[in-house]
């Protein structure tokens, strides 16, 4: 190359270099500017929004359950409560692989491989940001060694919430029911956008009973902790200045009393049946009891399937709340009841007819367990004498019977906050014209059958007691109440209600005649207290299961058991100061007097016993030196066969 | 005293000399910046020096010596070693493709016992320095437009298409901006620009579809549309434009940057330590930090544009652009304006390679300061 071009050309390429160069400068310049706009409309303008979502990225509020309402009975005792409940929670948004993690988990607890691949599934399936729970009911140790180990778990944490306690477990089944999860259905039911409570692995929504009717009062309000939170969600601090406090539910206050409940649970023993138990002058029902019975807590809990299923398969039903939802022909016990109807209709009790076993009327024999001779209406509730009533319901038919059972309450549905219940029937004409169109006429062969308690009348334990309290009280047609405050406010009470539409010497005169059925009747040797002065007034029932008419098969607690009759008590005391009614219920447990009557009389000492005032005069006569010894307190009997002869 | 007052033969070449030649202005600035990022990664680590802040200044520190001891090269020995330095690059470059350490899906790294390079790094000063000898040894006319145009484009494209194979598309978008920087500067011709500009926006698609992996076209869709999954994807940008905006005009404070603290931003400490910074200073703290970089990109330029060589002008020109680059592409990721490529800030970003490519290039610069009146003769060991 010439040195004279190698001069010209680094001339020319110079000035193009420079020129080039401010170009570049300027390339780079803008380059800036457009940052430095770029920032001003991020850091100035939009600063607002981003400094948000910075905020709602740094702090969470953590949604805290609030502690449900208690359920006590009417001392205060506690018949539901909550006790703290370590639980480990799994969020999906924040677990990177669902299976190390639960591999990581199960190194700490014990998760069976059946309840990991549901867990797999729930956690597939579960809403963004909202956990799923993989245990609860963790240990101390089992929670701490979680916690020490959520560092390297993102998307995992053991936290501390409450669990429903149900400290008698199964005496209160039926009347508190249980909480569980929420279920697709309920929680389709609240619409699109549910409440984020109902969400909360550790919310639990009422599925039975008072639980149920009662969820909202009892729910309370969630409270959240304000928290703040790194990119995995961990909690770096908590900043309790920002809390929002959780209130708590309601306290439901019930009218049952635990000490009553209880030993109706034990009498029971293995029996099926229902017992209830009402005070006469508020109309509070003291005792609501179904048996068999059932853990709740293992339905609060999770109950697993196997046992589930042991419990809906077992032919003594636990799961059936027998004294509301199961309905029986209340056999003998209806006797008052026609009694009382014919009384109201003119009836002359001293109206005699003769009882010789059996009785020819309409082309066919109709049977009594004896041989009861001449009798009047008294007499005739004393001995329990079918044929009597065969003719007695017969004088005045059967929608005067109806008229009347339905005035003492049969076949209403009361609400005393559980739902679910079932109304049974108290059939008339009108009834039999509306469901059988094939044969809408009563015929007259149906009114005996009514007149001792079968055929198609059909009723539950507690229509049965609120029937006897209306008996005893003489006046009002007192309502029953289970729940007596919610949140410390009274519920109307039972005998705020108008009187009763019947005549009170009539009353009175059934009430005679249940005296007599405890002194001398069919339950003379197994309805006696024992408690010295205070005496019971009682009505036996001995139900046939199956149809009446069908002849007379296995009476009593023999065959099969499924075959036996139910056995009813319905019964009143003191029977000269009427206090308390009662309603005994055995399924297929045979004869009223022997299955019913002695559980009847075990459950209301323990009402009379713990009532100051009758207590009082049970002991007054310790105050004569003669009478020690055979007076009360007595202990508590036991159950056992009774001497057979007692007939309903 | 003025360096230009020094006329005495072999005056230049006494040390004390040298080192005053050295633009200390520069140097100044370049502290400041590592300065500040090492303060930022003792923020983001909690207020630790470790385990990113002490490293962080040490090999700052050691880089900082390693460009002293450059900016006293003589010119001409850089301008021997430019094709011996792009041929290593490039053997080197095909070492990694046939024997390469493979990590996070990428192969970039060549082991050697204990040392672990990155050829790709040595390309983007060995091009600068290839180009830059190239075009010392051509005319103006010929830089402007002719066939000899040819050997800079295969210069660049050569290792480009290798870096992309690894894959490295930041880097390789790196180096073919600088090379096409260089030749820019070295006054390549508009229409050769403009064609060559549309050219490259009409292969993005062809590029979208058969050479980019699925990872990379998932960034640049994500790019386009943050917010579609910003627990996903989107996340990195979404979070970044939070700690950038929550910052405001004055920022969180120095610690209290809760996006970077509390690990919302990934890479908080690498590509996305802007974001960090943006957060905890605002947008006074930003606007001092880019007038931070404009000032080395100025003083940079300045140094090219009085170098009495066309070597020493278009390679710290090269530099330059390429700091210019790695600057704007990373400011723009980091504000949602560029796809995430993996482009660090240089010195700011904690990270060895980034420090030693970049310090190595303003070695070259110091170098071309320094040796500013040094006549290289376009004959001698020239090529072309």
């Amino acid at each position: 190359m010439e040195p004279s071009i190698f001069f010209d050309e680094v001339n020319e390429r110079q000035g193009a270099f420079h020129r080039r160069t401010f170009l570049l400068g300027g390339f780079a310049g803008v380059g800036l500017l457009a940052m430095t706009g770029r920032l001003m409309e991020l850091q100035l303008l939009q600063a607002n929004r981003y400094q948000l979502l910075s905020a709602s990225n740094q702090f969470n509020f953590r949604l805290r359950p609030p502690p449900r309402g208690r359920v006590l009975d009417r001392n205060g005792v506690e018949i539901a409560s909550n006790r703290p409940d370590f639980r480990l929670l799994v969020l999906r948004d924040e677990v990177k692989d669902v299976d190390a993690t639960l591999d990581a988990l199960s190194q700490l607890i014990a998760i069976p491989d059946q309840r990991r691949e549901q867990l797999k599934k729930e956690i597939a399936n579960s809403p963004r940001s909202v956990p799923v729970q993989v245990a609860n009911g963790l240990t101390w140790d089992e929670f701490a060694r979680i916690n020490v180990r959520t560092p390297e778990l993102p998307g995992v944490t053991a936290e501390m919430g409450e669990a429903r306690l149900y400290p008698y477990g199964g005496a209160f089944a039926h009347v508190i029911g249980y909480v569980s999860k929420i279920n697709k259905a309920e929680l389709d039911k609240e619409g699109p956008n549910p409440e984020p409570l109902l969400l909360h692995p550790g919310f639990r929504i009422g599925k039975q009973g008072v639980e149920k009717s009662l969820d909202l009062e009892l729910r309370g309000r969630p409270g959240a902790q304000k928290v703040e939170v790194d990119a995995r969600g961990r909690v770096i601090r908590e900043d309790p200045a920002g809390d929002i406090k959780a209130i708590p539910g309601k306290d439901v206050q019930l009218t049952l009393d635990a000490d009553i409940q209880n030993r109706a649970l034990e009498v029971f023993g293995e029996e099926s049946g229902g017992a209830v138990l009402m005070d006469i002058k508020t109309g509070d029902v003291l005792c609501l009891m179904s048996a068999p019975s059932f853990d709740v807590n293992r339905f609060a809990t999770g109950i697993p399937g196997p046992e589930y299923a042991a419990l809906a398969g077992y032919e003594r039903k636990p799961l059936l709340d027998k004294a509301l939802s199961g309905t029986y022909p209340p056999g003998s016990t209806f006797k008052t009841m026609v009694a009382l109807a014919a009384l109201e209709a003119g009836y002359d009790p001293n109206t005699v007819h003769v009882c010789n076993r059996s009785w020819f009327w309409g082309g066919r024999t109709w049977h009594c367990d004896d041989s009861h001779g001449a009798q009047n209406l008294h007499g005739a509730i004393v001995t329990s004498c079918d044929i009597y009533f065969y003719q007695c319901a017969l004088s005045i038919g059967p929608d005067k019977i109806a008229e009347t059972a339905r005035k003492f309450g049969l076949g209403e549905i009361f609400d005393i906050g559980i739902p679910g219940q079932r109304k049974g029937l108290v059939p008339d004409r009108a009834y039999k014209k509306r469901n059988f169109p094939r044969d809408p006429v009563w015929h007259p062969g149906e009114t005996p059958s009514m007149g001792i308690g079968q055929g198609y009348t059909n009723l539950n334990p507690l229509q049965l007691c609120v029937q006897v309290a209306r008996i005893a009280n003489g006046q009002k047609a007192l309502l029953p109440r289970l729940i007596r405050s919610v949140g410390g406010v009274e519920r109307p009470s039972g005998a705020a209600v108008p009187d009763l539409d019947v005549n009170k010497e009539h009353l009175a005169f059934v009430r005679k005649a249940m005296a007599d059925v405890v002194l001398s009747g069919t339950a003379a040797s197994t309805g006696d207290l024992r408690l010295g002065p205070v005496k019971m007034a009682g009505k036996t029932g001995t139900a046939q299961a199956f149809n009446y008419t069908n002849g007379r098969g296995a009476h009593g607690a023999v065959g099969d058991w499924k075959g036996r009759d139910h056995a009813w008590f319905i019964a009143f005391a003191p029977y000269d100061d009427p206090r308390y009614a009662i309603s005994v219920l055995v399924e297929h447990g045979g004869f009223g007097a022997q299955a019913a009557a002695p559980r009847a009389r075990e459950i209301m000492r323990v009402a009379l016993l713990k009532d100051p005032e009758v207590r009082a005069r049970i002991e007054q006569p310790l105050d004569s030196p003669d009478s020690y010894g055979g007076v009360a307190p007595a202990p508590p009997t036991p159950i056992g066969p009774e001497p057979p002869g007692a007939v309903t | 005293m003025t360096a230009s007052a020094l006329t005495r033969p072999g005056e230049r070449e006494r040390l004390s000399v040298k080192l005053l030649e050295i633009d200390w202005r520069l140097g100044l600035l370049l502290c400041i910046i590592a300065g500040l990022g090492a303060m930022m990664l003792y923020s983001i680590a909690n207020s630790s020096w470790e385990p990113w802040a002490d490293r962080h200044l040490m090999r700052f520190g050691v880089c900082f010596v390693v460009m002293l001891i450059l900016a006293l090269v003589d010119l001409r020995v850089w301008f021997l070693s430019a094709y011996p330095v792009y041929v290593i690059g490039f053997l080197l470059l095909i070492a990694v493709e046939l024997v390469g350490h493979n990590a996070l899906g990428a192969t970039r790294w060549l082991k050697f016992g204990p040392v672990t390079i990155q050829p790709s790094e040595i390309m983007k000063i060995g091009v600068v320095l290839a180009l830059a000898r190239f075009y010392h040894g051509i005319s103006a006319k010929d830089a402007r437009l002719s066939w000899k145009l040819l050997i800079p484009a295969g210069l660049i494209m050569a290792p480009v298409v290798l870096v992309a194979h690894q894959p490295d598309l930041g880097t390789a978008v790196l180096i073919v901006l600088t090379g096409a920087g260089v030749m820019f500067m070295a006054g390549l011709s508009w229409r050769v620009l403009v064609i060559g500009a549309i050219g490259a926006v009409a292969a993005v698609p062809a590029a979208v579809l058969f050479v980019l992996h699925d990872y990379q076209v998932k960034r640049l869709t994500t790019f386009l549309d943050p917010e579609k999954d910003p627990s996903g994807d989107g996340y990195h940008i979404l979070q970044s434009k939070i700690a950038l905006g929550s910052g405001g005009l004055l920022g969180k404070g120095y610690g209290l940057g809760s996006q970077s603290q509390l690990n919302f931003l990934p890479e908080k400490h690498t590509d996305f330590i802007f974001a960090t910074f943006a957060e905890e200073f605002g947008f006074v703290g930003c606007l001092g930090l880019l007038l931070l970089y404009a000032g080395v990109i100025v003083i940079a330029l300045r140094i090219a544009s009085i170098s009495h060589s066309h070597f020493g002008r278009l390679s710290a020109a090269g530099v330059t652009c390429t700091f210019a680059l790695y600057v704007l592409i990373n400011a723009a990721m980091v504000m949602g304006l560029a796809p995430v490529v993996g482009v660090p800030m240089p010195l700011l970003s904690y990270g060895g390679t980034v420090m030693v490519t970049v310090m190595v290039g303003f070695g070259l610069v110091m170098a071309v300061r320094v040796h500013r009146y040094s006549e290289i003769s376009s004959g001698r060991g020239a090529l072309f």
